[in-house]
């Protein structure tokens, strides 16, 4: 079962004051600790980025990064803008870690390290999750 | 007796090794400071947020008594007013004891003055900075500095970055300034230029825990600059630790920016094209704190 995590939604709910960007170290960690508690370890988790702002690197250490090394099988980012990917991605290559990220057509490709990588989609695909589209990109099946 | 420490009267980057010096020499004793500001022409916003960490270390001196140090503003109305236009004074009444007239402006909305300097002391602070930056930096990035729109994102991060390392390692408040303006002597072109500074521990006391052993000899200010922004290195042990300043770096290689850093006794640069600074200075006049700047020039005109 496929996990969805909503992150302005638990920003919202994690910190005090309206804030739409993910900054500082204090307010990933805040959202980090709220995901984690509602996320059971090992899953195949989709994170929807769509309403965030700016994304640090702080956060996006906090949050992406610590997620995929300690809690989740596979972590699928959805909504992304080429910043927050900029942010995302780095980070994720000084850990050795990588992710799978949705492109606005729904087709999926890899962010972050590259020896990881191309587990994440044979797993996604292995799990039913993800399939082949006739033009030979990977594409979630559900969700 | 009342020492004297003469604010530059163009007072940015460039001249504020001669402010340290001058810093340097007046707290040797533990008398109590006067900031003098009357020939100042013009600051930038890194003498404004630097002029404000100074007052504050001497504020704070051992054997300072804890007086606040006096400061005369400038004499020229026109730079008082633009002083005060970008918040310099609203932040001052609570660290210097400021003689001469004062307007009592609110801090600008103009389109020069991006971000008015504020007060960084906590994560609260950060967010409120990047969220008035996004909305104020916006247009002028991309119509004034032709960036791409996309662009403002990445600044707002690289700002972000900037004021936590403040928060997360300075061990004091601090403030941040950003502002657009024509860069006539050295480039003859817009720059936005973020400027931030404390008077906290700086980075080598940050960093000497978990870096000095590693440096043995040659470790000092010097070393511990170039350990956070060359070699990316933390005082926290956790492999995602950083990233910040390697980001900040990365965001300004891609607009041709420069990043430049000064704590203690030492300064380090990443110089583009476009700019003939030295990239690394040791033995400089010591001054407290750290103090960070950004600079991004207008796109497709930089020159060599």
């Amino acid at each position: 079962m496929i996990q969805h995590i909503k992150v302005h939604e638990v920003l919202q709910q994690s910190v005090a004051g309206f804030y739409a960007d993910l900054v500082t170290r204090p307010t990933g960690r805040a959202v980090r600790e709220s995901i984690e508690r509602a996320l059971p370890a090992g899953t195949i988790a989709v994170m929807d980025f769509t309403g965030v702002g700016c994304l640090d690197y702080s956060c996006a250490d906090e949050i992406v990064a610590k997620l995929v090394r300690e809690k989740v099988r596979v972590l699928l980012l959805r909504g992304t803008s080429d910043a927050h990917r900029d942010a995302i991605e780095p980070v994720l290559l000084g850990h050795g870690l990588a992710a799978v990220c949705e492109r606005p057509d729904g087709t999926l490709h890899v962010i972050g390290a590259r020896e990881p990588a191309a587990a994440l989609l044979d797993e996604l695909v292995s799990q039913q999750v993800a399939a082949r589209t006739p033009g030979g990109a990977i594409a979630l099946t559900a969700a | 007796m009342t020492r004297l420490v003469e604010v530059p009267s163009q007072f940015d980057d460039r001249s504020f090794d001669q402010f340290a010096a001058a810093y340097a020499q007046a707290t040797a004793d533990g008398e109590r400071l006067l900031f003098d500001a009357h020939a100042a022409e013009w600051a930038s916003p890194y003498g404004l947020v630097g002029l404000l960490a100074a007052g504050e270390a001497a504020g704070k001196r051992e054997g300072g008594g804890g007086e606040r140090p006096l400061l005369t503003v400038p004499s020229s109305a026109e730079v008082v007013s633009y002083w005060a236009r970008a918040g310099f004074f609203r932040e001052a009444a609570d660290l210097f004891e400021v003689h001469g007239k004062v307007p009592k402006t609110k801090p600008a909305t103009e389109s020069e003055v991006l971000l008015p300097v504020t007060p960084v002391r906590a994560a609260e602070d950060v967010h409120a900075v990047v969220s008035t930056i996004q909305q104020r930096a916006s247009a002028i990035l991309a119509k004034e500095l032709g960036l791409d729109p996309k662009a403002t994102m990445g600044f707002a991060m690289a700002l972000s970055e900037a004021c936590q390392n403040i928060v997360e390692h300075a061990g004091a408040g601090g403030w941040v300034a950003v502002q657009a303006y024509n860069w006539r002597r050295k480039l003859a072109r817009r720059v936005v230029v973020i400027a931030v500074a404390d008077a906290g521990v700086g980075f080598r006391h940050s960093l000497e825990p978990s870096q000095a052993k590693r440096f043995g000899d040659r470790w000092g200010d010097a070393a511990a600059l170039e350990a956070a922004l060359i070699q990316g290195t933390s005082r926290f042990r956790d492999p995602g630790r950083g990233q910040g300043l390697a980001g900040i770096r990365r965001y300004l290689a891609r607009w041709e920016g420069k990043v430049a850093i000064r704590s203690g006794t030492a300064r380090i640069a990443i110089v583009p094209r476009w700019d003939d600074d030295v990239p690394l200075r040791d033995g400089l006049p010591k001054f407290p704190g750290s103090q960070v700047l950004l600079i991004i020039p207008e796109q497709g005109s930089a020159q060599a």
